[in-house]
């Protein structure tokens, strides 16, 4: 086995890539690609399937004349066909710190559902571009297309590091200015930002794309297993909290959570995104073959 | 205060370190708390939750610190166990404790076989000591018929303890009058004491079997502590004698006596072997079984001769039960030896310092007698020949003035009053008086002998062995010399104007003089003139070395004469006596008789180098009182009160109760708390 193929197994494994290959990204949402793949586009262009007509002008191709309209109106109409167009998937992918948190570990869990919905959009020959996000764009494979640059995401998926503070808004605006293209766009994070989710979401939320947020949680997150007086300290920029761990402020804790994450859920929902909260607790397989399939992002 | 209720030996110093420790756990918590650094993902949600409950109140982290409370109870309970709460069953020591622990013979009776009275007394003195509070002091106090400060008062319980351990038994007799008395005199004199006089607290560990129980008295809160077991079986030798026969020297006669002190009858054999004394291998005893040395005796229990105990055991006492307590042995003995009569009956018998008894028999001697004399009495020369002694010699005053003759155990002067005089043996004087030299002297008027013409039998001493069982009233005489006797000297009978019979001891010599002379009497003509002769010479002969040595009792000092010391030449300047189970070096003082140290244990004795009659002794309990083990339940003279016997316990330390029921699960709670992260 390659060095490439080893390092893509540790993401993912070869029996699971065989049963993604079957799915493929939905998007609700019909948009335009620049080339032509496999998606329906609202572009009209040249192709079989007629679209609409409008009025002949001085250069238009004449084979497109619909002649039995002018016969019977005297009037020249050219026809109008639809255009099929490639899906642009983005995956944007949480790496800063506080992803490395948490058994099982919340940054592999993101890497390899990241893989896994590159791998998709790949062998579906969508355009993807995997996008690491931290305190800003961190690293990005960049426009990809074809079986034949799975390995490359897989690596790059592979190498990516925790590092930096979560500044949701930078990253989201950085992402939003350098990717234009509609298309389904997926957050894989914690989305635990000091500054607020608010600020980055704004620029993602805003109709240009199918937007997708994967919020990801580890179980100690969830049921925190604290105890004693302790000095809890922030991973991503060393704040210092000092706590007693009573049973009161564990209770706090996790309505302050729960709150947290359906605040998150209805900003998502209500900007017309679908929002998924999930654990690593959960196997990531289990994610993507059932939970994002039933939530209409695969199929 | 009832003794249920618990006391606390230790509580100023619990108190002090409750004190101490507790406000410092307090203010632990109150300081800053030691917390550890825990990672998170992020402290967003976390800061907000403590914000909203404001958890950082001080009193509430306490209100609702299960640990913190946990560690209180820990800490309050432990320092209850310091504070060692007893409950006691039986009274625990006071402030001021004597320990008296008996020694005597009787405690190393074994009622279990295992341990002997004396473990107990000691396990049980050890549980009293253990009972004192930290400001409490006693003392312990050994004894048997005769008591020793074994510690003197102290605070110290390991001392004690160890102290106590120390006691070793004696086979000696029981008397507690001395042992009260030190036991005062030790709280009077003691420098610890407060000024207010404090009545000491005295635990008495004993059997009960003290000769001196209606002798006694002291201040002081006495309680009795009876060991011992009433179903305890012991048969003993309780008497014992033995003679030569001085007109057949080298028959000796034994005579003994049992007693048997456990609950049921009992038929016991008992044996007689002799141990030769060799010469050259003076402390070697091989003792051989005499042919015809066995005897068997039938025993009923002492108690069926008690009358209270057969009160209170009707139908226990058998009333048909044929006793034989004595048995009697002749034997041949031509050389000096070692006789030892023994029960052979050893199983359940608890008591062996008893089972056994020995005599000290001498070489056989022919009594050489001298009579001194005109010539002109012949009821004495009847007297003497009819004593059938195998050697009596006969010679006139100046035939002994002419050359006093030395090597003679008994020599009778018949109406002679000698000069001079061997440097040792017996004299008996009839109608004469000692030498000059010789302290008892008669009365001299004008330089002549005082003589009184009304000489009438008043009184005599009837239990002394010479006038045993003579009737002498009707002796009259026409004169007699008036005596004058000394401190040294004993008057055996008085007459009217003055002693008759006087016995004299002085130096290396015994005098017996008759003040009269029997010619000028009617003695002779009486039977209990030849009886008289015949203890005269049966008691002179004891001091002339051929009759059985006397048996002593454990504890005794036998003295020893400077003229034992010096008769084979340069008296030695130390001597080796060896005795039961060790050897000890004591040194001779230069001057003067000389005291042996006691001898605590049955057995037979060996000096070396040898001194005259005291080349071996006899050392036997001989005592009704110390091998009857029957334990006496009421204290000795009444005085106090007795512990109930039974009780497996005395006092029971709830200190340990504590930690097992109370602190031992506060642990386990703290930690099962701490790990498994329960919250209030």
């Amino acid at each position: 086995m390659s060095t490439t193929t080893e390092k893509n197994s540790l993401l993912l494994d070869p029996t699971f890539m065989a049963r993604l290959d079957q799915l493929d990204v939905i998007s609700r949402k019909l948009l335009a690609g620049k080339m032509k793949g496999e998606r329906r586009s609202k572009r009209r262009g040249q192709s079989v399937e007629f679209a609409d007509y409008r009025n002949y002008v001085i250069g238009d191709d004449l084979r497109f004349i619909d002649w039995n309209i002018y016969a019977r109106l005297d009037r020249l109409f050219l026809k109008l066909f639809l255009e099929e167009e490639d899906l642009a998937v983005y995956v944007l992918v949480d790496v800063s710190k506080s992803c490395d948190y948490g058994v099982p570990n919340k940054a592999l869990y993101l890497k390899k559902v990241a893989a896994a919905l590159g791998y998709v959009a790949l062998v579906n020959y969508n355009r993807v571009n995997i996008v690491a996000m931290a305190d800003g764009i961190v690293a990005e494979t960049g426009p990809m297309r074809g079986r034949r640059n799975v390995s490359r995401m897989i690596d790059f998926c592979a190498k990516l590091e925790p590092t930096g503070t979560s500044l949701f808004g930078t990253a989201g605006k950085r992402f939003a200015l350098a990717n234009r293209q509609k298309g389904v766009l997926i957050v894989l994070s914690d989305f635990f930002d000091k500054s607020g989710y608010e600020h980055g979401l704004r620029y993602l939320a805003g109709g240009k794309y199918d937007l997708f947020c994967v919020q990801v949680l580890s179980p100690q997150e969830i049921e925190p297993d604290l105890q004693g007086d302790l000095k809890l300290k922030d991973m991503e920029d060393d704040d210092l909290a000092e706590v007693s761990i009573t049973g009161p402020l564990i209770k706090q804790y996790k309505a302050n959570l729960n709150a947290y994450c359906l605040g998150l859920k209805e900003y998502v929902t209500r900007r017309g995104g679908t929002y998924l909260f999930t654990s690593t607790a959960v196997p990531f397989d289990t994610l993507v073959l059932n939970y994002l399939r039933e939530r209409g992002l695969l199929g | 205060m009832p003794t249920w209720f618990p006391r606390f030996l230790n509580p100023r110093d619990a108190a002090i370190a409750a004190g101490i420790v507790a406000p410092l756990l307090l203010l632990l918590y109150f300081l800053k708390l030691r917390r550890r650094e825990a990672a998170v993902s992020s402290t967003l949600l976390w800061k907000k939750a403590i914000q909203d409950l404001q958890v950082n109140a001080p009193f509430q982290k306490l209100r609702r610190n299960l640990l913190l409370l946990l560690q209180m109870l820990l800490l309050l309970f432990l320092a209850l166990a310091f504070s060692r709460p007893v409950v006691n069953y039986s009274p625990g020591a006071g402030s001021l404790t004597v320990i008296l622990i008996d020694r005597s013979a009787s405690m190393s009776a074994k009622d279990d076989g295992v341990k002997s009275r004396l473990d107990v007394a000691k396990a049980k003195a050890k549980e009293i000591v253990s009972s004192m509070d930290s400001n409490s002091s006693a003392a312990v106090v050994a004894f048997d018929d005769s008591a020793e400060t074994v510690q003197a008062f102290t605070t110290d319980g390991s001392r004690l303890r160890t102290q106590i351990d120390s006691i070793q038994p004696t086979d000696r007799r029981s008397r507690l009058k001395l042992a009260y008395q030190l036991a005062e005199a030790q709280s009077t004199f003691n420098p610890n004491q407060n000024r207010a006089i404090i009545r000491p607290d005295v635990f008495l560990f004993s059997d009960g079997r003290v000769l001196d129980a209606d002798d006694l008295r002291i201040n002081g809160n006495v309680t009795y502590v009876p060991i011992g077991s009433e179903n305890t079986g012991n048969i003993g030798v309780v008497s014992l004698s033995a003679k030569r026969n001085y007109e057949q020297p080298t028959q000796v006669q034994i005579f003994a006596r049992l007693a048997n002190f456990g609950p049921k009858p009992i038929d016991a054999q008992v044996q007689l072997s002799v141990a030769a004394i060799d010469p050259d291998k003076p402390g070697e005893l091989n003792f051989i079984a005499k042919p015809g040395g066995f005897a068997t005796v039938t025993l009923p229990p002492a108690r069926w001769f008690d009358a209270k105990w057969v009160a209170e055991h009707p139908k226990q006492k058998d009333d048909n039960y044929s006793t034989r307590e004595s048995v009697e042995f002749n034997i041949d003995l031509t050389t000096a030896a070692v006789i030892k009569v023994e029960q052979m009956n050893k199983d359940g018998d608890a008591l062996a310092a008893d089972d056994t008894a020995q005599v000290v028999v001498p070489p056989p001697k022919q009594l050489a007698v001298l009579h001194v004399t005109d010539g002109q009495n012949p009821y004495m020369d009847l007297a003497l020949s009819s004593l059938n002694l195998q050697n009596v010699k006969k010679i006139t005053p100046e035939e002994y003035a002419a050359a006093v003759p030395i090597d003679y155990d008994v020599i009778v002067f018949d109406r002679y009053s000698p000069k001079t005089l061997p440097p040792a043996g017996s004299f008996v004087y009839f109608g004469a008086y000692p030498p000059p030299d010789v302290k008892l002297q008669p009365i001299k008027e004008d330089g002549v002998v005082a003589m009184t013409s009304d000489v009438r039998v008043v009184d005599w001493k009837r239990d002394h062995p010479i006038l045993r069982s003579l009737s002498l009233a009707r002796v009259g005489a026409s004169e007699a010399i008036r005596l004058k006797p000394t401190l040294d000297s004993q008057v055996l009978m008085d007459g009217v104007n003055g002693p008759l019979i006087v016995l004299h001891r002085e130096g290396r010599g015994t005098h017996l003089v008759i003040a009269f002379d029997v010619l000028q009497s009617n003695w002779p003509l009486m039977q209990s003139f030849p009886v008289f002769m015949h203890h005269v010479i049966q008691f002179m002969a004891i001091g002339s070395e051929m009759d059985v040595r006397e048996s002593l009792a454990p504890g005794s000092t036998p003295r020893i004469p400077r003229a034992n010391l010096q008769r084979q030449g340069e008296p030695p300047k130390q001597l080796t006596i060896s005795g039961p189970g060790n050897s000890v070096k004591v040194d001779i003082p230069p001057t003067g008789d000389f005291a042996l140290p006691a001898l605590n244990h049955v057995g037979v004795y060996t000096l070396s180098p040898p001194v005259p009659q005291f080349e071996r002794m006899a050392v036997n309990l001989l005592s009704d009182n110390e091998s009857n083990l029957l334990p006496i339940t009421a204290p000795p003279g009444n005085i106090g009160q007795a512990i109930v016997t039974g009780q497996s316990t005395s006092r029971l330390e709830l200190w340990w109760w504590i930690v097992a029921c109370t602190g031992i699960p506060l642990l386990l709670i703290e930690w099962w708390v701490y790990t498994r992260r329960v919250h209030l």
